[in-house]
């Protein structure tokens, strides 16, 4: 028996020291991975992957790294970046459908292509730089052309427009940027589980990409500690929200798709990430089907919550929660195995049709004007169905309802805008600026230089059907070295980012939920935001050939000069030649010139130039000429040079 | 005799230190696409295809610099997105869950090509977009795209011409960068870009000869494109029966090329390489297959600087100890090619300076100058 424990030992201190180095030793690291689906009214999908990863503040001597990726955390130290966040998307959101006024939305709702925004901790003159490096790290890091936003050409830095208070902010995007799968598997590479446990595993590449829909995103914020000489921690959350439209074999149109995880993502959840706190997912019925049941204290209701007349769900859910207008259903992935993976899915049997609660206006932008030279941008705002329950709420003190908006948008230099040209249209009657326009500022953009930027506070009544804002613009000229590869395809002008000030979005759980990241971050009110479309402009391109035309015409005409120079400084040297052999035969005398014509005959063979002797003869005579010439020259230049150098 | 042998041993040791002695460390891989647009999506495919077979036979992600043009994978034309294809049978999905590239869209330029090759970048480019090669590193550079007659398309608007291509090689070789460089090109008219070559050590391999096409090899239906260029598929048709492990030679490589497969004749300049290549391995350059050396003691060869000479030396000799009792004829005309390694041009020009610092008056040098320019005119003009 002795011998037995005695063996057991070993292995029992094995074990634990294992479990140390899972759970214990992580000295506060925390990792959380969520997911959050959600059905769409216009039968998608949207699946929320969200992951958090927390470091806690560090010593002096610098940082423990356990779960909490270490190039993350060198880019924090390194630029001293106090927030920053960095998106990843194709498709665009579309407002209508998928919600524009709840948080899921206004948070990851991203304008097409990469988006860079960070808040630095550094004095304001090393902003600049430390922006630059940042730039081309991430670069480094994603696998992204992020680089190009380190010119002072592609960047701003927004004052109040964005949402963010700071004068350490910097704000740039690249609404051309490819997003693919090298994108994403740096990203999932910060995961301590990367995408080979937990749910990160639902990850496959062709089922994301196939998407309507992918944002990709990273936003990490510095925690101060507040303590004397410990750093500050770092919260680094990562999200990738996807769009998927269900495979249905269904005819009926008005019918709901059913689908299940596998058939999603064609994988299953098997098991959770072990180095995650917490491995939940989530799936959140909105609309209709949240009044439907008003109680659920016993658990028949609770049964009838997720098996009733309308839908099935394949598995128990752990947890019901109820929210002012949708159903969440919660359920722990860390019962699922090998042998029983998790694979959630839900089995419409009635049609069903809800909406989704949208922002009070709804923007949208698009270009005016023809030709290559100039034109005008409009940005429209359209009052959507939720304005009039959100009416009577921003009573200003005079007591008219109002809605704030701002509008923050960068223009590339290439587009010169005339501020002086905004017109403001409020129901399609023309306002003068002091009645809508709260704020404004501006900062224009100089020629290869710096963008331009606006940032615009308006303040629009409640009743308000239609708002449009026009600026007209001149198009410039790039050098020829500028253009891009594809110019002839158009230029893009970044997406306007249109935030609602007083109004913010959160979910109204009743439930305590600190545990979850996720539900917490849902909990916090988030100011409401859309991006516009990204637009397109046609700039006047040149005939890209032009250079080699015009290389090979003034070659050409250099060819024709000095050819023809050469040939003239050549010809009377032989013509002289000719001259002085015609002479030659001239005084050889006819016998002899019939002579040889008679031998060549008889030979086969061509005439022979008369002997060589004389033109020898001759051309040395003429060099002896030209080298005395030249020396004359030469000893003058040399008397020259001796002479100047003496003085 | 053995007095005789042992000399030319040291005289061959010797020669080889002042030139490249350093034994081969590291491997690396610098592969390109140059093509954008959609209808180049073969060229991508060829890329990839070469990036998977590097991977496979062992050069890490960090030590491959991977250039592409245009996003193919995730293109909206693209019927399946997030794969990429060089097969119409589709078993293979180069693009995999695994790819780091680290220039693509607009960054792929003639600039930054040159730039990773000659290592001038700016402080702040990561190091994940350069290549740190060394003196002891092999270098594969793989180009794909549309050429011409000593020239290589960038994105469709610039060109490398085969002078810029040498002027980096020779830069790189000046830097110490590579101790071989390899480079493979697919693309019309290939061999003429290796016309200006001339730094030892590089081994090139063009498709095609002056005045021929490097075409496709077939289309995929389903794509909508051609999908693989003829001399990548033959390349990876051998490529595909290896393994880390295998010893086929860069010869038999070189035999597989069949002029009528590839409707084009692949081309080989292996005039400033000096190994036999029957007896080199392509994981000298496809793959990383390091020899392990033997130390009497742990890490020793690693901390001090002496025991590397040491090893540095050591490896020639046992090379050449092996190779001289099969061909000791050989072993004098190796002493000449050595001794034109000294590179006489180098040392004449270090003489000339350090006569020209001998002089006190700059000016009657430049008078001189002038006198013998003179005299120069004067014979040339004599001449006319």
């Amino acid at each position: 028996m002795a011998c037995l424990v005695r063996s057991w030992i070993p292995l029992l201190f094995l074990q634990s020291f294992l479990v140390a180095i899972a759970f214990g030793s992580n000295e506060g690291e925390e990792f959380s991975e969520e997911l959050l689906l959600k059905p769409l009214p216009d039968r998608k999908v949207l699946a929320h992957f969200h992951f958090e990863n927390r470091a806690p503040p560090s010593n002096s001597h610098g940082r423990n790294h356990h779960l909490f990726p270490k190039a993350i955390s060198q880019l924090v130290q390194k630029f001293r970046v106090k927030e920053m966040e960095l998106s990843f998307t194709q498709g665009r959101w579309n407002h209508e459908h998928w919600g524009g006024f709840d948080p899921l939305s206004s948070m990851n709702a991203k304008p097409v292509g990469v988006e860079l925004w960070a808040v630095f901790d550094v004095p304001q003159s090393q902003v600049d730089i430390s922006w630059k490096n940042l730039t081309h790290a991430l670069s480094g890091l994603f696998c992204a052309s992020i680089n190009f936003l380190e010119s002072s050409t592609s960047y701003a830095a927004p004052t109040w427009g964005f949402g963010t208070n700071s004068d350490k902010l910097r704000y740039g995007s690249l609404p051309r940027e490819a997003v693919c799968t090298e994108n994403l598997t740096p990203w999932l590479k910060l995961l301590p589980c990367r995408d080979k446990d937990g749910i990160s595993a639902l990850m496959n590449r062709p089922s994301v990409y196939r998407g309507f829909y992918h944002s990709q995103r990273l936003h990490l914020s510095t925690v101060e500690s507040g303590q004397e000489g410990l750093g500050s921690g770092i919260v680094l959350e990562q999200t990738l929200t996807v769009v998927i439209q269900p495979e249905t074999t269904s005819v009926e149109t008005n019918m709901q798709p059913s689908w299940s995880l596998s058939s999603l993502f064609g994988r299953k959840v098997v098991g959770s990430c072990v180095l995650a706190k917490s491995s939940n997912v989530y799936l959140q019925l909105e609309g209709r089907l949240g009044h439907e049941s008003k109680n659920v204290d016993t658990e028949i209701e609770a049964h009838k919550l997720w098996m009733n007349s309308d839908f099935d769900l394949s598995l128990k859910p752990d947890r019901v929660i109820r929210e002012s207008s949708s159903l969440l259903f919660i359920f722990d992935i860390d019962k699922s195995s090998d042998s029983e993976p998790f694979d959630l899915g839900l089995t419409w049997k009635l049609p069903s049709k809800w909406s989704c609660e949208q922002a009070p206006l709804h923007a949208s932008r698009f270009l005016m004007g023809s030709g290559n030279e100039r034109g005008a941008i409009a940005i429209l705002l359209k009052a959507t169905e939720s304005q009039e329950k959100l009416s009577g709420r921003n009573l200003t003190t005079d007591g008219r309802c109002t809605i704030k908006a701002n509008i923050f948008q960068i223009f590339p230099w290439y587009i010169k805008v005339y501020y002086h040209t905004l017109q403001i249209f409020v129901d399609q009657q023309q306002k003068t600026d002091s009645e809508v326009l709260k704020k404004i500022n501006v900062s224009p953009s100089t020629d290869k230089v710096s963008s331009g930027m606006l940032e615009m506070m308006l303040e629009l009544p409640c009743e308000v059907k239609s708002a449009a804002i026009s600026i007209e613009y001149d198009k410039g000229f790039l050098h020829i070295d500028e253009y891009p590869p594809d110019a002839n395809q158009g230029f893009d002008i970044p997406s306007a980012l249109i935030s609602f000030p007083s109004h913010h979005a959160s979910l109204d759980f009743q439930e305590e939920l600190s545990k979850s990241p996720l539900l917490s971050s849902f909990k916090e009110k988030s100011l409401v935001r859309s991006y516009t479309e990204v637009l397109l402009v046609p700039l006047t391109t040149p005939d890209f050939s032009m250079p080699y035309n015009v290389i090979t015409i003034t070659c050409t005409i250099f060819a024709l000069y000095f050819g023809s120079l050469l040939n003239v400084l050549r010809r009377r040297i032989g013509e002289e030649e000719r001259f002085l052999k015609s002479q030659a035969g001239k005084k050889r005398g006819g016998l002899k010139q019939l002579l040889s014509r008679l031998t060549a005959k008889i030979r086969g063979r061509p005439i022979e130039a008369p002997s060589s002797e004389s033109p020898a003869a001759e051309s040395s005579f003429l060099s002896s000429k030209l080298i005395f010439k030249i020396i004359l020259v030469a000893g003058a230049a040399a008397a020259w040079q001796y002479f100047s150098t003496d003085k | 005799m053995k007095i005789v042998i042992l000399v030319m041993l040291l005289c061959y040791s010797f020669a080889f230190s002042s030139g490249d002695t350093t034994i081969h460390t590291n491997n690396w891989a610098v592969l390109v696409c140059t093509s954008r647009f959609w209808f180049n999506y073969r060229h991508m495919a060829n890329t990839l295809s070469l990036y998977r077979t590097v991977k496979r036979l062992g050069i890490p992600d960090e030590r491959i610099i991977l250039m592409l043009a245009d996003d193919m994978a995730c293109n909206a034309r693209n019927e399946y997105p997030a794969q990429v294809f060089n097969n119409e049978n589709h078993k293979l999905n180069l693009y995999g869950d695994n790819v780091e590239v680290d220039y693509r869209g607009y960054e792929v330029t003639v600039e930054n090509f040159l730039r990773v090759l000659t290592g001038r970048h700016e402080n702040a480019v990561p190091r994940s977009k350069r290549l740190l090669s060394d003196e002891g590193s092999h270098i594969l550079l793989y180009m794909t795209g549309h050429g011409g007659d000593e020239f290589l398309k960038f994105q469709d608007a610039e060109e490398l011409q085969s002078h810029d291509l040498a002027d980096a090689v020779k830069q790189m070789k000046e830097k110490r960068r590579f101790k071989e460089l390899m480079i493979m090109v697919d693309t019309c008219q290939a061999a003429t870009l290796f016309n200006q070559l001339q730094s030892p050590g590089v081994l090139a391999i063009g498709s095609s000869l002056k005045g021929e096409n490097s075409y496709s090899h077939h289309l995929d239906s389903d794509v909508g494109v051609s999908v693989v260029d003829r001399f990548t598929y033959y390349t990876l048709a051998f490529f595909e029966r290896l393994n880390i492990y295998d010893n086929a030679s860069l010869n038999s490589l070189f035999r597989s090329y069949d002029p009528k497969l590839l409707m084009s004749t692949a081309y080989y300049r292996t005039d400033l390489y000096q190994p036999h290549l029957a007896e080199v391995p392509v994981t000298n350059f496809f793959g990383s297959v390091m020899e392990t050396i033997h130390t009497d003691s742990v890490y020793k060869a690693f901390s001090s600087k002496t025991s590397n000479n040491k090893i540095n030396s050591e490896m020639p000799v046992n090379q050449l100890s092996e190779h001289d009792e099969l061909q000791k004829a050989n072993i004098p005309n190796d002493e000449l090619k050595t001794e034109k390694q000294k590179c006489p041009y180098t040392q004449m020009r270090v003489d000339l300076h350090e006569k020209l610092e001998k002089f006190e008056n700059v000016d009657t040098v430049v008078n001189l100058g002038i006198a013998v320019m003179v005299f120069v005119v004067m014979i040339s003009s004599s001449l006319l």
